[in-house]
């Protein structure tokens, strides 16, 4: 067989194994084995148990490759990977980031952690934690018992001895209604055209633990000409990805993408509060869950963060800019979530607009929970750790006065406040504080 | 909103020191990097000039800049050097990041960790004690880390005893009379796998567990032989974030001086410099995002107006003013060869100057006069605006810096840094906006 035959079987295997794998798996081949990866990794930082992204990542996928493609694929056992490490992870992905040779670390260890999750039998736990939406609706429907239990140190000491989530990770309180019961049944036959009406992608942190976020964005949407048309829908599916369940995630996928492409379609952006649930939406259900047909891309191109969406305004000459005065010093961290979708840190550029408010980036790279990571027995040390540098910052800018905090992530919120016991809010929710500032002054 | 007075691209030296000299005109300046530059994956002293027969880095200035064919960046760039070495300097000291030596000190043959030398003249505080001409019946200790697979004690002694390493010019004094390699065992690090130089560097920036650790490093130098006169040469990692404190404490309780041995990437003196510089910037109030690769710029009539980024889903647009770009060479993807023979220019397909496709290696790969190709880079006016093959100005507002220049071969002419910083200066002071601007406040937290 001559050469080029050879490299053509392997990338018709390759695409045969997945549309996205050349952009993933094979992005190993560009690696210069730098080390940046390492250096920026704050999982790495803190523990010996993980011994770096560089390691789990492109060093160990060339045997991953190896036993996936022929002609070795045909005899050679496949291996998940050469290197059960990599479930310290935390999928951070700040690796990915700091690459200057755009490898795709983060996404190609979360792959491997789903393949030996298929290798392994997965815990309970790690199960537990991607069924966002099922725990959200049968904590809500109890939510006064479940709030209590689950800040009860006894239950919480059997929950860690049962199902292995750590007696003091941050976990939030059920709201008494869902989001969707507060808002009513969104009514599809009436909806204002895409010029002034967006599609809210709640996701599961909004609707079944903080629905006064979405409602202070639909608040802030309403103010700037938008109304907000709020679909079926369910978790987006990250929890299961972080946790290894790809087929789970695949499925929660396939049903959010008609409808949202519909919509998508017909020209309406997909707006979210939570900058995770909106990365998933843009970025994982391609790199990670190999969904690259045409409602998944129209879908990544219609989706914005809200921050980024009201930056957009602004550029446009459109957002209303007559903000009340908050003065106030406001501690801003900036979650590893939203660095993945590369739009800068928009919170910022929306705080700067705000008379007398005075935002200060934390500046540190992560809070250390990523999504469910801190919450698990065995990793909820390295996660405070992770966190600590941020935690001290936060205390200090407490000590001087800030009477609060603002972080675009839901989980890095709760992680922080468990932490800090500063409570920390969602930028929007600043903006529609300021709006209400404007308002109040006005008359 | 999205908007810079100016925009750099590259967060390495070159572009990392414009963006600090625009913020200090009050610019608003904005730095974008599709990754961490190669900060990390360098030595972390200045390298100015070190050509064959430079006797000092002026000198190798002066002969870089004589040089008719290629034009060497420094024939445009040679009267800056010296200001902008000192005004570094004095950027990385408020830092806490000392550098000792000067553009007239001789080039001497530092001893590296593969077991070669280099000659340098200009280094970071860390490794300065290696400058110092070596007197008679002095000896080195190289000191090795028990499983640290990154530097074989040995290995490199036996390379430093031959005398060829040093360099023809050397006297015989002019290297140690002995040289011994130690092993140290650091306190918990017994049994380890992939103990690595970042892992080490953290450790030393905690002081408990350093003390410890010195005490076991004097006492394995104690043992490795008569005392007398001598230096120890010690892996590069004392110290992260906590680098002065370490070193000031090595140097008061260790018997002998210590210098350090940069390694393999990832490179802590590297990552010093680029966290100094990164704390200088935003000290200053400027923007650093890493991780969004510029994916076009956009150019009106000879000027761009817009820098887009490419993010996740849709670019994101930052209007500006000016553009420095300090994207590199090949290394860094400033600029890309292709299979076809053509040599381009990514971002804004500026016209490069470099050799044909048939004339881009050498028959010797250490041919010490370099390859051809790695003069390759972007011709520029004094304004650092780049030029076509006629000589006319491409786009108006655009300077380019560092090793993106057409000319250098930085390598084999150890110029790299030098002309980084003189570019990447006399670029702040070419864009630096002439209206007044508020300069954004500094918001680093306590």
């Amino acid at each position: 067989m001559t050469i080029a035959a050879v490299i053509r079987e392997a990338s018709d295997a390759a695409e045969a194994l997945s549309p996205t794998f050349p952009e993933v798996a094979l992005s190993a081949d560009d690696c210069l084995k730098c080390n940046v990866c390492n250096t920026v990794c704050p999982v790495a930082r803190v523990t010996d148990l993980f011994p770096g992204p560089k390691y789990v990542g492109p060093q160990a996928q060339r045997f991953r490759i190896a036993t996936m493609l022929p002609p070795q694929g045909a005899t050679t056992p496949r291996i998940a990977s050469p290197d059960a490490t990599v479930d310290w992870c935390s999928g951070c992905g700040l690796c990915t980031i700091a690459c200057p040779a755009d490898v795709k670390i983060a996404e190609m260890n979360s792959r491997a952690r789903a393949d030996l999750k298929t290798v392994h039998r997965p815990r309970f736990r790690d199960w537990l934690l991607g069924q966002t939406d099922l725990v959200g609706r049968v904590g809500v429907l109890f939510s006064p018992l479940a709030n209590w239990s689950l800040h009860n140190r006894l239950f919480r000491w059997l929950i860690e001895k049962v199902v292995g989530i750590h007696r003091r990770a941050p976990l939030p309180m059920f709201a008494r209604r869902t989001l969707r019961s507060r808002l009513g049944e969104a009514s599809r036959g009436n909806e204002p055209p895409p010029d002034r009406a967006v599609v809210l992608f709640h996701g599961c942190a909004a609707n079944y633990y903080e629905p006064h976020v979405a409602e202070a964005a639909i608040e802030v949407l309403r103010r700037n000409g938008f109304e907000t048309i709020v679909p079926e829908q369910v978790c987006c599916g990250l929890p299961m990805i972080s946790n290894g369940f790809y087929a789970g995630a695949r499925g929660r996928a396939r049903s959010n993408l008609p409808t949202f492409a519909d919509y998508a379609r017909r020209g309406y952006r997909i707006v979210g509060t939570s900058t995770s649930c909106t990365h998933t939406l843009k970025a994982e259900y391609r790199e990670m869950l190999d969904l690259a047909d045409d409602d998944a891309r129209a879908v990544s191109e219609a989706t914005w963060d809200i921050c980024e969406f009201l930056v957009d305004l602004h550029d446009q000459g459109r957002l209303d800019t007559h903000f009340g005065r908050i003065a106030e010093t406001l501690p801003y961290h900036a979650p590893c979530q939203l660095r993945g979708h590369g739009i800068g840190l928009p919170a910022l550029d929306l705080f700067a607009l705000v008379p007398g408010l005075e935002a200060i980036d934390l500046d540190h790279d992560c809070c250390g929970v990523a999504g469910t990571y801190g919450l698990k027995k065995e990793k909820y040390d390295i996660a405070m750790a992770v966190g600590d540098p941020l935690f001290a910052r936060v205390r200090s800018a407490a000590s001087a006065g800030a009477s609060r905090a603002a972080c675009d992530s839901e989980t890095c919120r709760w992680q922080i406040e468990q932490a800090t016991s500063t409570p920390v809010r969602h930028p929007i929710e600043i903006i529609a504080a300021a709006y209400a500032a404007g308002s109040t002054t006005a008359s | 909103m999205p908007r810079a007075d100016v925009v750099v691209v590259g967060a390495g030296l070159s572009g990392l020191t414009a963006a600090i000299a625009l913020a200090d005109t009050g610019a608003a300046v904005e730095v974008v990097a599709r990754g961490h530059a190669a900060t990390h994956w360098t030595a972390g002293g200045f390298d100015i000039a070190a050509p064959d027969g430079a006797s000092t880095p002026a000198d190798g200035v002066g002969l870089l800049a004589a040089r008719a064919r290629p034009r060497h960046p420094y024939a445009r760039l040679r009267d800056d050097v010296a200001e902008s070495l000192a005004w570094v300097r004095s950027v990385l000291a408020s830092e806490g990041l000392e550098y000792v030596g000067e553009l007239d000190d001789p080039l001497r043959a530092v001893p590296t960790s593969i077991g070669g030398a280099r000659r340098a003249a200009i280094l970071p505080a860390g490794q300065a004690a290696a400058l110092a001409p070596w007197a008679p019946g002095e000896r080195l200790v190289i000191c090795g880390i028990a499983g640290f697979k990154d530097f074989w004690p040995a290995a490199i002694a036996t390379s430093l005893r031959r005398q060829e390493v040093w360099g023809a010019a050397g006297s015989p004094d002019a290297r140690p009379s002995r040289i011994d390699a130690i092993v140290v065992d650091l306190p918990d690090q017994a049994g380890r796998h992939n103990l690595n130089a970042l892992e080490l560097a953290r450790r030393f920036d905690d002081p408990a567990w350093r003390s410890e650790a010195m005490g076991r490093i004097a006492d394995a130098v104690g043992r490795s032989g008569r005392l007398g006169p001598g230096r120890i040469a010690f892996p590069a990692v004392l110290g992260l974030n906590d680098h002065a404190a370490v070193l000031e404490e090595a140097q008061r309780t260790l018997p002998l001086p210590i210098f350090e041995m940069p390694l393999v990437p990832p490179s802590i003196p590297g990552l010093r410099l680029y966290y100094a510089l990164r704390s200088a910037l935003r000290r200053r109030g400027g923007r650093l995002v890493v991780g969004e690769p510029v994916a076009r710029v956009v150019v009106e009539r000879r000027r761009v107006t817009a820098v887009a980024m490419s993010a996740a889903v849709r670019e994101r647009l930052i209007r500006t003013d000016a553009v420095v770009l300090a994207t590199g060479g090949f290394a860094g993807g400033g600029l890309i060869g292709e299979p076809d023979g053509r040599l381009v220019e990514p971002l804004l397909g500026l016209p490069v100057e470099g050799p044909a496709a048939a004339e881009w290696l050498s028959a010797d790969p250490f041919d010490r006069a370099g390859h051809p190709l790695e003069t390759a880079g972007i011709r520029t006016d004094a304004d650092l605006r780049p030029l076509d093959g006629a000589g006319k100005v491409v786009v108006e507002n655009v300077a380019i810096v560092g090793s993106l220049l057409a000319g250098q071969r930085y390598l084999t002419e150890r110029c790299g840094d030098g002309v980084a910083i003189a570019s990447g200066r006399r670029a702040a002071a070419v864009l630096a906006p002439s209206r007044a601007v508020t300069p954004a406040k500094a918001q680093v937290p306590a």
